[in-house]
């Protein structure tokens, strides 16, 4: 299985936790991953928000380069995935639109075809690696454990355009979670967004949206957060000392990317997984994991 | 400010809403940003008063969750509208977040909205991608192009 890999802006230039935990994992799942040459955003945000033809030249323009290598292109990022999603769906309804990105596309020498096959991580995970494979590689199978998914909007909604995962009950990353040997509690806060697009305008909002659902996750007892969305894991970790600093209350939650802990239960080392990154109280949970 | 009804308003069809409210009820904004209301939003829409709405700075609240758009029994989407409403506005060079002009000019100008950040560890050791074992950053091949295609596209009136 060979997939062209994107990072989207998110992961490549601050989420390294992620990148190395894919990085580290998917060779051991039989998954080789291309790197991508020459790729730029895909536009969303902020170019949704600016300009319709910006937005759908860049998506556009990263699609061409993974047509250009003939592979699947497997995006980490929710956000990257819904706007390749979009893109297809409307350079496939408007014939005048695609010729125009395409004129705009030749200037650098590519073009646009719209055929790629699109690959969200939970569809590579869940779908083509596979639950058989998955069980196979577990070492350190994190029995005991019990998390809570945070799949993120975007790889749920709008189902209009089709999505990775059902828009009301997501069940995807719950299973991910259980092949690893824990335990996946559904929960009525978990298709709720964590509020990450309002830190350009209304900061402290975010604090409080994503707060109501790391206080409901600590409430309901589960284990730590388990998240693939850059996003979603830049406000529920990187922010949640100022989300505790705000609410006045302790939430000292454990946030970690699927891949982190699909990493641990195969056998591989907190240093090959970025977990060093993650910012919010993880240790005692690690200890409790234990394993290489 | 133009009086012209943008053309990207036409298919909307906010005339179709039946004012259900299921949108605000999804919304995780409007129970907390006081005048931010899609049901509201669609309704001013279908009464043509879409300048009224670019002026405003709710406009910039929405976290495109997108529970309204995937909820809405009209298929009209808010977020659609937001997002459409949130161009023109720019477009007419009318007040918006700073964020949004920063964010375009690195893209525009490097390909990606920020250069790799140097990050802490919970022991606060600094580690950039090479000191995780990463590979360099990607950049569009040909940035000069790149840049004066962007360029371009912007300056065209999408209106």
């Amino acid at each position: 299985m060979k997939y062209a890999l994107y990072l989207g802006c998110t992961v490549q230039t601050e989420q390294y936790g992620y990148e190395a935990s894919v990085r580290a994992t998917m060779p051991r799942l039989d998954v080789e991953l291309v790197g991508m040459v020459g790729v730029s955003c895909c536009g969303f945000p902020p170019f949704s928000s600016v300009n319709e033809l910006a937005w759908l030249y860049s998506s556009a323009r990263n699609i061409a380069i993974a047509e250009e290598m003939g592979l699947p292109l497997l995006t980490l990022c929710n956000g990257c995935h819904l706007s390749f999603t979009e893109t297809i769906h409307k350079l496939g309804n408007s014939p005048e639109l695609k010729v125009k990105v395409n004129e705009k596309l030749a200037g650098e020498g590519l073009r646009y075809d719209g055929k790629v096959k699109l690959v969200h991580i939970f569809e590579l995970l869940h779908d083509e690696v596979g639950k058989d494979k998955i069980t196979a590689a577990l070492t350190n199978p994190l029995k005991g454990f019990r998390f809570a998914a945070q799949p993120g909007c975007h790889s749920i909604r709008p189902s209009r355009v089709g999505r990775p995962d059902n828009p009301e009950n997501p069940k995807k990353l719950d299973e991910l979670i259980t092949w690893l040997g824990a335990e996946a509690g559904d929960y009525p806060e978990k298709n709720d967004c964590c509020g990450s697009s309002l830190a350009v305008s209304a900061g402290k909002v975010v604090l409080d949206i994503a707060g109501e659902k790391l206080k409901a996750v600590k409430r309901r007892g589960f284990d730590g957060l388990v998240t693939t969305c850059p996003f979603c894991f830049k406000v529920y970790d990187n922010k949640q000392r100022a989300i505790q600093a705000m609410g006045g209350k302790e939430i000292d939650m454990p946030v970690f990317y699927y891949t982190q802990l699909l990493g641990l239960a195969i056998g591989l080392k907190q240093e090959e997984l970025g977990i060093d990154l993650n910012q919010s109280p993880v240790d005692e949970l690690l200890i409790r994991i234990g394993g290489a | 400010m133009t009086q012209r009804k943008p053309k990207m308003m036409d298919k909307v069809n906010a005339e179709t809403c039946d004012q259900c409210g299921k949108c605000p009820s999804s919304c995780p904004v409007t129970v907390r940003i006081e005048g931010f209301n899609p049901r509201q939003i669609i309704a001013k829409v279908a009464l043509g008063k879409e300048a009224e709405l670019m002026k405003s700075q709710v406009l910039w609240t929405c976290t495109s969750c997108l529970k309204c758009k995937e909820r809405c029994p009209e298929e009209i989407s808010p977020y659609d509208v937001i997002l459409a409403l949130r161009r023109i506005a720019i477009n007419l060079e009318l007040p918006h977040p700073e964020g949004y002009d920063e964010s375009v000019k690195a893209v525009v100008e490097t390909g990606v909205v920020q250069q790799p950040q140097l990050v802490r560890t919970r022991n606060k050791e600094r580690k950039d991608r090479k000191s995780m074992g990463l590979p360099p950053a990607e950049k569009p091949r040909d940035m000069t192009m790149y840049t004066k295609t962007l360029r371009g596209i912007l300056e065209e009136d999408e209106l």
